[in-house]
């Protein structure tokens, strides 16, 4: 996925004008706890680099973990209910189903804004502050 | 009205009779005015469909069709306008990928997809809604009833 706008004008802003990775210049490091997320995909339209984005797949088995009174958790139990065995693996998501899609996280692009952290409403994506010393060195290159 | 509830209970009480059942989604602006013309020209359906009636197709989720499985259905179609023909513009497409979805799903557990299926229709059509009908009561009478645990 290309940058966007705002993604491409932030990373000019980095020093050294070049992109980095999750302990980058801006700050913190990207955790994902994928146990927690539900796939809303608010950090996807969070992100201004396009480095969390919702992919093509799902795994099926993201129903089954999900909690029992939530709306992935009740199609889990549904299908639970009747199926033969464990799901296979993940599937293909067709185009307008935008609800039931893994998250797809990319370290290269991720600038660590902590945006995704902030939107993220269970916790599930999570941002740790930098190390001292990288902030002083990230502000001596730039 | 009396002649379409009456017959609408004769087709209930016998539906119980046979050992498989469809629920049926249909739409209102489409499929469901196919059914009532289908009604009013007296032609019979097989008495294993169980009809739903939903504002849009668009209105179906894939629990609506998940669950209707695991409670004890064995097949389960959304019938709806023509492609692009939507009274909400596009709740056809969105059914159709719904319906994709749940195909695949089933697949990835060892379910028949062929279990959920979505048939277009326009409102003068019952031909076709018949023919769906039967479709659907060949296919899930042809496959063994679904087990639940």
């Amino acid at each position: 996925m290309p940058l966007t706008a705002r993604g491409e004008a932030i990373f000019e802003r980095l020093p050294g004008a070049a992109p980095r990775a999750s302990t980058g210049a801006i700050g913190c490091q990207i955790v994902r706890h994928e146990e927690l997320c539900i796939g809303c995909g608010r950090c996807a339209s969070a992100c201004p680099t396009g480095a969390t984005s919702k992919g093509d797949l799902f795994d099926p088995m993201q129903l089954y973990s999900a909690p029992p009174e939530s709306r992935r958790g009740a199609l889990g139990a549904s299908l639970r209910a009747i199926a033969k065995h464990k799901p296979s693996g993940p599937i293909e998501v067709p185009e307008r189903v935008s609800a039931f899609r893994t998250i797809v996280f990319d370290a290269s692009r991720c600038i660590g804004c902590g945006a995704c952290a902030r939107a993220c409403p269970t916790g599930a994506a999570e941002a740790l502050p930098v190390p001292a010393e990288e902030i002083a060195t990230a502000g001596a290159s730039g | 009205m009396t002649e379409a509830l009456t017959e609408e209970r004769t087709a209930a009480s016998e539906a119980a009779k046979t050992d498989r059942s469809i629920v049926g989604f249909f739409c209102r602006e489409c499929a469901y005015a196919a059914a009532d013309a289908t009604g009013n020209a007296r032609i019979s359906l097989p008495t294993t469909i169980r009809s739903v009636l939903v504002p849009c197709t668009g209105r179906v989720g894939p629990l609506h069709l998940l669950s209707a499985l695991s409670e004890g259905a064995d097949g389960v179609y959304i019938a709806g306008c023509l492609e692009g023909q939507c009274h909400y513009r596009e709740g056809n497409f969105h059914a159709l990928d719904r319906v994709e979805f749940v195909q695949s799903l089933l697949e990835s557990v060892g379910v028949e997809r062929e279990r959920v299926r979505m048939f277009t229709m326009s409102a003068a059509d019952s031909p076709r809604f018949v023919a769906a009908a039967r479709e659907m009561h060949e296919t899930i009478s042809s496959l063994p009833p679904l087990k639940r645990k």
